[in-house]
């Protein structure tokens, strides 16, 4: 569903990620860890089709991203660290915006469960002005949802949300990854990627540290020891260093 | 207490200049001074300056078009003080605050510093201001060049007059939030306040427009500002109605020094009553300038992160335009989303305050010029009148109207993962400013179409032909409209640092200078874009309209300019939408 290979995001003459080759299956949920300006938010908005990679290539659910953005796009959905929103659009009509874009017929249908498991739907006439921090986080997510996406981004998906709201966000990633989506989330907290994740990609300096299933970056790192956290294989992997 | 306020202003200023200073280091505040400066002095000082020569002249054959022109500034200024004045009166805060910043009511407001203390710390803060705008002032209008006086005495009362405005805007805040939390009956009296500026702007039109009427109407009124002024002062009510607002202007209109000595004296009563009735008004102002400090400084960080500057006030949930079916152009949802956020704008009362000071202008400022002026004097007035809104609409409109990719910067990141190509996105979100600014165009020429009439004296400019006209500039308009904002759109994109430079809120000379360049680029765009469709529509218009005639003639040349734009626009779009797929926020940020 994913499948990156050689990508490389230069910023001048600073390389913020090097020959990144890893690929993400439909169910499964990929961490990317990494100390601070390790390359993780450069690779996310790379495979989120925002900023062009310098090399290598991209392909989303069949398409190529460079060759076939609109495509790509269409089968993806990124949410952001920090909720961006319309200010003087409604919840209820940021969802009509965004299903226009994304041509979604039936979105009415789609909308109300979305919001009500959201608990949005009480302030679906409101502006982002009147939304708390995690209330705008969960207004994001419903509009990435809306039309069904079969790869999601997630940069810090947990920030700004309340302990209800973290519970439900983690099960979501994983009920979405249990339905055939393939996930990339990125995250400092080691627990969530320790509970959701399939997967994980350690990033140090733009480069790929370990690749594989919890399991197997923890016995790369674990140097014989049993029930290695991933904190532990984190610091171990990366000298706990900034990036 | 007193010493380490002043300390904290003194330091802060010197601290401000010296950071001001220090910044011209970089190339884009140093051009944007220097454009500044110069624009300064050929446009304001020396042509000003030429109308202090006009002086001589002016008996002879009247005020110069600069005088004219600096008199109708100061008119229109005096105007908009009076206006803020009735506006402070008419709407006050739901609470009573001074401007204080945030930091100031961190360390002030904790500190133990009397009631009193804070209210001259503002006062002080303000004064500040307030002699560096008489000063500027003075110099920019050079009132001496047009009425004579010496430029010092014209400062003093620069200051008197600014002085006076500030206090009594503080007081009208003080004393209306003082009312609001001791009177149950706070809304009659807002109701009585609000009756008694309307008596008294009535009393005063009905005062005035007697005399100017009859001026106006005088075959032989040539006599400039001192035949209007005559008329004025025979008015006596007028005389009384008006005699706060001259004892304050006093000092600023002497020419003397006499008079200036005669003037001053109860002008300054004025402003010492005013200090008075603000130092002594007992309302609690602390939460109303916590809540203002708070605003400006949201308003501050959103300028910053290169969001559209709010003027203070919630926004409010309204009904989408029309309706978004979810099927269809996803352009057409961009034009949704952005005329939706210009309805928020325009819906407020401050709008509704522009509209009616404009439609009051219309009313009493071109209303007795229509009943003077008869036939197609009128027409050509009403012309050229839409002329210069529309002329005004095409360069500075695409500065304004920045529902589009400008006000949605902060969203680059999602708008990116939309699957659109960048141009279409682009056209999508130059759609509604295209729209406004168009609608705008339409109105200034179904105004002079309609009341335009020179068949008596141009022959071949029938009704017909005027229609065609103006059908086919009504044509040509979206075209124009979109091109002139693709320009901003692209400057933005291709330079977002020196872009967002030019959007944070105040700034000084160099950041006015570097809005001034964004406008000449906007100008000169404007030129290069008109000039081939220009060249072809005369060409076509010449090999045209011997054999077809006019109006068929005008139609083809018509046809061939919206050609040529759509192509200039369509480049536009490509460009554009290409580079915005290219463009990455953060990289500007490293």
């Amino acid at each position: 569903m994913i499948e990156v290979e050689a990508l490389t995001k230069k910023y001048g003459a600073f390389t913020a990620v090097r020959s990144l080759t890893f690929s993400v299956k439909p169910g499964e949920v990929l961490g990317l860890v990494g100390p601070n300006g390790a390359g993780k938010t450069s690779t996310l908005r790379c495979l989120a089709g925002i900023i062009p990679a310098t090399a290598g290539t991209v392909r989303i659910a069949g398409h190529d991203l460079s060759a076939e953005p609109v495509e790509a796009k269409r089968a993806l959905a990124f949410f952001p660290d920090e909720p961006r929103l319309f200010e003087y659009l409604t919840v209820r009509q940021h969802l009509t915006f965004v299903a226009r874009i994304y041509g979604v017929a039936d979105y009415e249908a789609l909308a109300t469960p979305l919001l009500e498991e959201l608990e949005l739907a009480e302030k679906a006439d409101v502006l982002p002005g009147e939304l708390s921090r995690g209330m705008k986080q969960k207004l994001v997510i419903a509009c990435g949802l809306l039309h069904s996406p079969k790869v999601m981004f997630f940069d810090e998906p947990l920030t700004g949300l309340d302990p209800l709201g973290i519970r439900r966000m983690k099960d979501s990633i994983v009920r979405r990854a249990r339905g055939g989506a393939a996930i990339v989330l990125s995250s400092h907290l080691l627990h969530l990627l320790e509970e959701v994740c399939t997967n994980v990609l350690i990033l140090k300096r733009g480069d790929k540290v370990a690749d594989g299933t919890l399991a197997d970056v923890a016995a790369q790192f674990s140097n014989g020891e049993p029930d290695v956290s991933l904190e532990e294989v984190f610091i171990r992997a990366t000298g706990g260093s900034e990036g | 207490m007193t010493g380490a306020l002043l300390y904290l202003r003194l330091t802060s200023l010197r601290n401000l200049v010296a950071y001001r200073l220090g910044r011209l280091r970089q190339p884009k505040y140093l051009l944007g001074a220097v454009f500044a400066v110069a624009y300064f002095y050929y446009f304001v000082i020396r042509r000003f300056g030429a109308a202090r020569g006009a002086v001589a002249l002016a008996g002879a054959g009247g005020p110069s078009a600069g005088m004219l022109a600096a008199s109708a500034i100061c008119a229109m200024l005096c105007l908009v003080a009076v206006v803020r004045i009735a506006y402070a009166w008419i709407w006050p805060p739901e609470k009573p605050g001074l401007a204080f910043t945030e930091a100031e009511i961190a360390f002030l407001f904790p500190a133990p510093v009397t009631r009193k203390a804070l209210i001259h710390y503002r006062l002080l803060s303000a004064q500040f201001a307030i002699l560096f705008s008489a000063v500027l002032i003075t110099v920019a209008f050079n009132r001496s060049g047009f009425l004579g006086g010496h430029r010092a005495l014209h400062a003093v009362g620069w200051w008197i007059m600014l002085s006076t405005i500030d206090l009594h805007l503080n007081g009208t805040n003080l004393s209306l939030g003082r009312l609001r939390e001791t009177s149950a009956h706070f809304r009659l009296w807002r109701l009585a306040g609000v009756a008694v500026i309307a008596a008294y702007a009535v009393a005063v039109y009905l005062s005035v427009a007697g005399p100017v009427e009859a001026f106006l109407s005088d075959s032989g009124s040539r006599g400039g500002l001192d035949g209007l002024s005559g008329a004025l002062r025979g008015a006596t009510a007028a005389y009384w109605l008006t005699l706060p607002f001259r004892i304050v202007l006093g000092p600023y209109l002497a020419t003397t020094y006499r008079e200036f000595a005669v003037a001053i004296g109860p002008a300054l009563i004025v402003l010492a009553a005013h200090y008075w009735w603000v130092s002594t008004t007992q309302a609690r102002f602390e939460e109303g300038s916590i809540a203002i400090a708070e605003r400006r400084a949201a308003m501050r960080s959103a300028a910053q992160r290169g969001e559209v500057l709010k003027l203070g006030r919630k926004p409010k949930a309204l009904p989408g335009p029309f309706p978004l079916p979810p099927r269809g152009l996803p352009e057409i949802a961009f034009l949704w989303k952005n005329l939706l956020s210009l309805r928020s704008s325009l819906f407020s009362r401050r709008a509704l305050f522009v509209v009616l000071g404009i439609g009051a202008w219309a009313y009493f400022g071109l209303g007795p010029l229509m009943r003077v002026r008869s036939g197609d004097a009128l027409g050509f007035v009403v012309l050229m009148f839409c002329a210069i809104i529309a002329g005004y609409t095409l360069i500075l409109g695409p500065q304004i109207a920045r529902q589009d990719l400008r006000s949605d910067l902060p969203n680059a990141d999602l708008l990116k993962t939309y699957p659109m190509e960048g141009w279409r996105l682009a056209l999508g979100e130059l759609l509604a400013p295209t729209t406004i600014l168009t609608v705008i165009l339409w109105a200034t020429i179904l105004a002079a179409a309609a009341t335009y009439d020179s068949a008596g004296r141009v022959e071949w400019l029938t009704a017909g032909v005027r229609a065609t006209v103006a059908g086919c500039l009504a044509l040509a308009a979206p075209m124009m409209c979109l091109i002139q904002l693709i320009v901003p759109n692209t400057v933005m994109v291709l330079m977002p640092a020196w872009y967002q430079s030019s959007r944070t809120r105040g700034g000084g000379i160099e950041m006015f200078g570097q809005r001034l360049m964004f406008g000449i680029v906007q100008l000169l765009f404007a030129l290069l874009v008109a000039v081939p469709a220009a060249g072809v529509a005369v060409l076509v218009y010449i090999a045209s309209f011997w054999v077809l005639g006019i109006s068929t003639g005008v139609v083809l040349a018509t046809v061939a300019v919206v050609f040529i734009l759509a192509a200039e626009a369509a480049v536009g779009l490509w460009f554009l939408g290409g580079r915005f797929e290219r463009f990455d926020l953060s990289l500007e940020n490293r």
